[in-house]
């Protein structure tokens, strides 16, 4: 950075505000778990991991844990292929209306969320599936599809299309190259796109309320229902589940590709 | 004639890529313009679910509830419209909305736009790494545990009012209104903000900083004339991505609003299952998309596409 020491002080000021507003929630809810009395106060009534203890007699809690990575799971499986070939044959094919296809792959994003998620419960009760998971999980990845879309393109977009010519030159049959060229140096970007979309349909709670009820309901709709009740530290501990995820997946993506791509240039 | 040598054998692999390789080849070669097409079926089919959807909302719309079944009418009618755009509530709903989205874009630009530089700009890598961390870590939790989080802190016995006792003051209402929904929003937002700002501020030289300062501009007119005018593509995505989110969210206002500061997310949700009125609903879900489209369309054709549609060059 350059420039006068005014500079530092003001940008710094704003980046130390940001810093706390991020977090702020995050340590509140993680000193909240710790305590060892039975409503959330402050100062805490002491340390203890009594809450965590609880969480695993909580059945309702752990059946709806396992409902939610029960739909990422489909989640991001059913993203993957379409996501990545859609991507590659945007960059690496000759489409007609390429734009007007790029723009009708937009609206998961364009469309509010609120009107998404009434739409597909709408058809999944004319088709009579609402009801059961696994919609959901097709769900989730319908609204977040571009996601993995976008994820895939910047890898192809950098991916030199003389490599391919190279490999078909050698002899190579389409498949062939595509397997054994194009698949692993997209492979960054199918890892980025695949994190996203775990973590994004673990998290989704909109869509969610509209797509299950008391059954089947998952995590976040369990969290948000508790919410309006009352506010209880085992809710915190539930909380922290989230956190931890989300650490994980940090370290993983910084492992796998990289924080520091989000900040390329196209 | 025989040999000592032992057939060479394919390996597995070379022959499950052969066979993968004869299947592939029953796609004729005349039909390969199609191949793309091809590929790109399956997400195009994935995304045509939401139109089925856009098309089921706006046919409901159009049909009045009869309150003597609870069902819609079979005639069409403008009816839901009608009541939609008259009540005084829902007016208010959509101003409310469209004000916060507003608020929250100008409040996250300000707040986004230096977190970016000062990450991008960062000398050293490891302070890079924390504000990249800082930012992710937020992203990946979502709105119902960060809005929980907040609720922890606001509540009427939370941090923030535990502290004004200890000082001898006497408790404020700190949730369950508009600047808490404001604050809760912008909170959200952060890190998509910044994550659409910093790769247009990598795309700035930092050389041609240098040289508007060495030619005597001080920091402020640099960042004024030359850094922001070039990160306008960043700003401009970043901000209807903001404004489009803000405008269009339900777990802010639902949880941290608690019914005072409803938005139009809020009034469908309200309109399908609390009035069991998926007329009136859907005809709210309407108005919702069209203030969207056209706030996206107005501020595009304003500023650019920005970093949202990209133009990559193909072959």
């Amino acid at each position: 950075m350059t420039g006068s020491r005014s500079k530092t002080a003001v940008l710094w000021s704003v980046v130390w505000f940001n810093l706390i507003t991020l977090s702020l929630p995050t340590i509140i809810i993680l000193g909240a778990s710790f305590t060892s009395g039975n409503i959330v106060q402050f100062p805490p009534d002491g340390f203890s991991l009594k809450w965590y203890g609880k969480l695993w007699l909580l059945e309702d809690f752990k059946a709806a844990f396992l409902r939610t990575v029960y739909v990422s799971v489909i989640c991001t499986l059913i993203s993957i292929p379409s996501g990545t070939l859609a991507a590659i044959a945007l960059a690496r094919y000759r489409i007609r209306f390429r734009t007007a296809l790029q723009v009708y792959l937009l609206l998961p994003f364009t469309i509010p969320l609120v009107v998404s998620g009434l739409g597909m419960m709408i058809i999944f009760g004319e088709i009579r599936i609402l009801g059961q998971l696994w919609p959901v999980g097709v769900a989730l990845c319908v609204i977040n599809l571009p996601f993995m879309i976008w994820a895939v393109s910047a890898t192809v977009n950098a991916l030199d299309p003389d490599l391919e010519n190279a490999a078909a030159n050698c002899g190579a049959p389409p498949l062939q190259a595509f397997l054994t060229v194009t698949l692993p140096a997209v492979m960054p970007g199918v890892i980025t796109g695949a994190l996203l979309m775990f973590i994004l349909a673990f998290n989704e709670f909109l869509v969610s309320l509209f797509l299950t009820d008391a059954r089947i309901v998952t995590l976040p709709v369990s969290i948000y229902n508790s919410i309006r009740s009352v506010i209880t530290p085992d809710l915190a501990a539930v909380s922290v589940v989230y956190i931890v995820i989300a650490f994980v997946a940090v370290w993983l993506l910084d492992r796998l590709v990289g924080l520091e791509l989000f900040l390329r240039s196209k | 004639m025989s040999s000592d040598k032992p057939a060479f054998k394919y390996p597995l692999s070379w022959r499950i890529l052969d066979h993968a390789e004869n299947v592939a080849a029953l796609w004729p070669r005349r039909w390969s313009p199609l191949t793309g097409y091809l590929l790109l079926l399956p997400a195009l089919l994935l995304v045509f679910v939401l139109v089925i959807g856009l098309v089921y909302i706006f046919d409901y719309s159009l049909h009045e509830l009869d309150l003597a079944t609870y069902r819609l009418k079979d005639a069409f009618s403008l009816v839901n419209y009608h009541v939609a755009l008259k009540s005084a509530t829902y007016r208010t709903v959509v101003l409310r909305s469209l004000g916060a989205s507003f608020i929250v874009t100008a409040i996250t630009t300000v707040l986004a736009f230096p977190y970016a530089y000062v990450m991008v700009r960062a000398r050293s890598s490891g302070t890079r790494k924390f504000l990249l961390i800082s930012l992710f870590l937020p992203f990946f939790i979502g709105q119902v545990v960060r809005a929980y989080g907040w609720l922890i802190i606001l509540g009427k016995e939370g941090l923030l009012n535990t502290l004004l006792a200890s000082l001898g003051l006497p408790p404020i209402k700190l949730i369950y209104n508009y600047p808490a929904v404001v604050l809760g929003l912008v909170q959200y937002m952060l890190p998509f903000a910044v994550l659409l700002i910093a790769p247009a501020i990598t795309a700035i030289g930092e050389e041609i900083e240098l040289a508007s300062e060495s030619l005597g501009a001080n920091w402020v007119k640099t960042f004024r004339h030359v850094v922001i005018p070039l990160a306008k593509p960043g700003l401009v995505g970043s901000a209807v991505v903001v404004f489009t989110l803000t405008l269009t969210d339900f777990a802010m206002p639902e949880i941290l609003g608690g019914g005072t500061t409803d938005f139009i997310a809020n009034s469908i949700y309200d309109g399908f299952f609390q009035l069991s009125n998926p007329g009136l609903g859907s005809a709210l879900s309407m108005i919702l998309v069209t203030l969207g489209s056209v706030f996206v369309t107005v501020l595009f054709s304003l500023a650019g596409t920005g970093t949202l549609v990209s133009r990559e060059n193909v072959r």
